[in-house]
């Protein structure tokens, strides 16, 4: 997909682990680890809303649009 | 007084289930009987010929074996390919029903398994049906085939449940993505 979820780095940036934010955003390990690994298929602007908050950052700090090879090659 | 109510219907759910799953395995077991006691009357005719007049529920083949030997060879491969495809149908129902959880019944074991039923019961379906076109051909040549008529009547039926089964599968396949994607979003 390409759409990839950057909320490692931003955890790494802000010094925070997934404990620590699963308890301040209070969303399960399981879905915030889904979320990490780029397995999550959607996003609630709620989940978004709580993370951003928790991280000082911006969405786009968290999600990032790279172009695949196989868009690339469709144009 | 609602609770209670819930209660009564899941107990009579799961009572029908398993009574379903108690038919499905006698008709399971009797469809092995038939395919297998099918199996050994063609190996038996194979090794000795004579045996064609009492074959399976007294089914009595010798006319069609005297006259031609590959046609009689030929409806009982129809027959035989038939009830091993039941048997396996139900095997397949036997698997989904031991699978099968009431709580959470949409996995994607489910609905692979109700395609499956589905491609299986047009498979059994489309062959009776050819299998009655060439029957019906056969006795303009002459050849009495009405004994067989019993083992593929049913093969519009055969077409038309697939039909249904095959909806359902489409149903459930698309409720499984759903339920997934649903899981996958945080």
């Amino acid at each position: 997909m390409p759409i990839i979820v950057n909320l490692d780095v931003m955890m790494a940036k802000r010094k925070i682990s997934l404990n620590e934010l699963s308890e301040r955003v209070e969303l399960t390990l399981s879905n915030l680890s889904i979320l990490k690994t780029g397995k999550a298929k959607a996003i609630r602007f709620s989940t978004l809303d709580a993370i951003c908050k928790a991280l000082d950052c911006q969405p786009g700090d968290i999600l990032e649009y790279v172009v695949d090879k196989e868009s690339k090659d469709d144009r | 007084m609602i609770k209670i109510n819930t209660r009564m219907i899941t107990k009579s759910k799961d009572l029908v289930f398993k009574g379903l799953h108690v038919v499905a395995w006698m008709i399971f077991i009797a469809l092995c009987i038939e395919a297998g006691s099918l199996v050994v009357n063609f190996i038996y005719s194979l090794v000795n010929p004579r045996v064609v007049h009492n074959l399976y529920m007294k089914l009595d083949l010798s006319d069609m074996y005297e006259k031609n030997r590959w046609i009689f060879f030929g409806m009982y491969s129809f027959l035989l390919f038939i009830a091993l495809l039941k048997a396996y149908l139900f095997y397949i129902v036997i698997r989904l029903l031991m699978k099968f959880d009431l709580s959470n019944p949409f996995s994607s074991f489910v609905s692979e398994q109700i395609n499956q039923i589905s491609y299986y019961t047009f498979s059994i379906g489309i062959i009776s049906y050819i299998a009655r076109q060439i029957a019906r051909n056969m006795e303009h040549h002459g050849i009495d085939t009405n004994k067989l008529n019993q083992f593929w009547a049913d093969s519009q039926a055969y077409i038309l449940m697939s039909a249904v089964i095959y909806i359902i599968a489409t149903i459930i396949t698309k409720g499984v993505e759903i339920q997934k994607e649903n899981e996958l979003t945080v």
